[in-house]
């Protein structure tokens, strides 16, 4: 019930927003921003290229929304639009060279991944065990799939999304989504089974 | 189900995505295999461990994010559709109502579509046009009540709001006055930002500076408060901007307003400013104001904590 109640909230704003309404706009938007960021984070493990996928996202869909049409939710929709975003950014990072995420600064060389936070709680003792040596092999890890495994992966282990929403997500099949998602899991077992 | 089998499905039965039955048939292979057992363990570690590393944005990341996004929208104008599209927005009905009140309801909805219909429509289409002197179109339309006179007519009430192109000095005294309070609009964050961005560049007004103030003191955005900051950055020394900015640098809960804050305090170093540093090395979370604090009080000779 809530949940309907809720749905018709979105479909309102989307109409509002439709109409030009700019405070649904941001409403809309505040509904899924901090998904959107997660999901652009993770994938790019850079806040500087998650913030450019951020503003790009929010920019086509604004220009867009008067083309949506109810026919998917919106969520998909949106999610479609950054997903195309994040895959071509991995895909484009693919072929230059990777950027270092240590730079120097007046006050001496600064990691820029120490700008957000590690989902980790600060004060949890076990999770303060966590090797760094296991971090860096799982992030070497993730930027070893191809961009379709990296993005089903993180789509189905941190957001939670059902094989079936990602394969119309990414605009293929539920099928493909789960092939997508067994390489990707087949890899990190093999390379993170002797560190855990 | 075999050995084999079991290893190919573990990561879809962890993520709950195997059928029914291929997850019972597993189940049970499991119960009888300690070699499964055990690799499903070895899965479930791998999955536990990369659950560690996910990344979360910080809430000044996210604040950042959405000031920019803010910002770039009130650049770029909001396709609304065609008027053809408006047209069968208009005819689509989204509710449904009840049977006995639908009649009397949909003569309404019907005849303030017909009155859109007629403000939506290109002056072409409409046989005549009509503009008020020194104004444009009404931009917005919103109907505030329909009420029958008894004479077989109707009688609408309608709320326009019209727009105005003024243009002039951010020095010219009324241009400021509109600024002030667009800067104070709470219903929209790019707007403030736009217009604290230009009040920035002329705080030697002491009408602008107290507006920067406020913005800096009391805007919820904090790329608001971020700009209005770069607008005080050279009235350090006036005794209220100093006042101001330390109960920003205590309460602020952005660590970036902070960050600034401290970075333009302590550049002038009024033995005043040591009982506050004191105060935020001993209650602000952020490495870098506290280390920020901490070469201060050593550079003042002070300690760094209050005994």
């Amino acid at each position: 019930m809530a949940q309907a109640a809720v749905r018709m909230d979105e479909s309102e704003l989307i109409r509002a927003a439709q109409r030009g309404d700019q405070r649904a706009f941001e409403q809309l938007v505040r509904l899924y921003d901090q998904n959107v960021l997660r999901l652009a984070l993770n994938l790019l493990r850079s806040p500087e290229d998650a913030n450019d996928i951020y503003q790009e996202a929010f920019l086509r869909v604004y220009k867009n929304l008067h083309t949506f049409r109810f026919d998917c939710s919106f969520h998909t929709w949106l999610y479609r639009i950054v997903t195309n975003l994040c895959l071509d950014a991995l895909r484009k990072r693919r072929v230059r060279r990777e950027e270092d995420t240590v730079v120097e600064t007046s006050e001496g060389f600064l990691d820029r991944m120490d700008t957000v936070e590690e989902s980790r709680a600060h004060g949890d003792p076990q999770r303060q065990l966590m090797s760094r040596q296991l971090q860096v092999k799982i992030r070497q890890v993730l930027d070893e799939l191809t961009p379709r495994e990296r993005t089903v992966f993180e789509m189905r282990h941190y957001h939670g999304l059902r094989l079936r929403a990602i394969g119309e997500m990414l605009g293929t099949s539920e099928e493909a989504a789960k092939n997508c998602l067994f390489r990707a899991t087949q890899k990190m077992r093999a390379a993170l089974g002797d560190f855990v | 189900m075999k050995c084999d089998e079991v290893k190919k499905a573990l990561p879809l039965f962890l993520y709950g995505e195997l059928t029914f039955e291929d997850e019972e048939r597993l189940e049970v292979h499991i119960d009888e295999c300690e070699a499964c057992r055990e690799e499903m363990a070895r899965s479930k570690a791998v999955f536990q461990s990369l659950d560690d590393s996910e990344l979360a944005p910080s809430a000044e990341m996210l604040a950042e994010c959405r000031a920019t996004l803010t910002g770039r929208l009130a650049n770029v104008p909001m396709e609304r559709g065609t008027f053809w599209d408006k047209l069968r927005e208009g005819f689509t009905i989204h509710f449904h109502f009840a049977p006995g009140i639908a009649q009397p309801i949909g003569a309404v909805a019907m005849l303030a579509l017909g009155f859109f219909a007629a403000r939506m429509a290109p002056p072409s289409l409409m046989g005549g046009s009509f503009r008020a002197a020194g104004m444009t179109e009404p931009v917005t339309s919103r109907v505030r009540y329909v009420e029958p006179d008894g004479a077989g007519k109707v009688q609408i009430v309608v709320d326009e709001t019209t727009q105005r192109i003024l243009s002039g000095s951010i020095e010219d005294q009324s241009i400021q006055r509109l600024l002030f309070a667009a800067a104070k609009d709470p219903s929209n964050d790019g707007l403030r930002v736009e217009s604290v961005n230009l009040l920035k560049n002329q705080p030697q007004s002491s009408e602008v500076r107290k507006a920067l103030l406020y913005a800096v003191q009391h805007d919820p955005n904090a790329g608001v408060r971020l700009k209005a900051l770069d607008g005080l950055r050279d009235f350090v020394d006036d005794p209220e901007t100093r006042q101001a900015l330390t109960q920003v640098l205590l309460k602020d809960d952005c660590a970036g307003v902070r960050t600034q804050v401290i970075d333009m305090l302590i550049q002038h170093r009024a033995p005043s400013m040591v009982g506050v540093l004191q105060e935020v090395m001993g209650k602000d979370n952020n490495d870098y104001v506290r280390m920020r604090c901490q070469r201060a009080l050593h550079e003042m000779n002070a300690s760094v904590e209050t005994y």
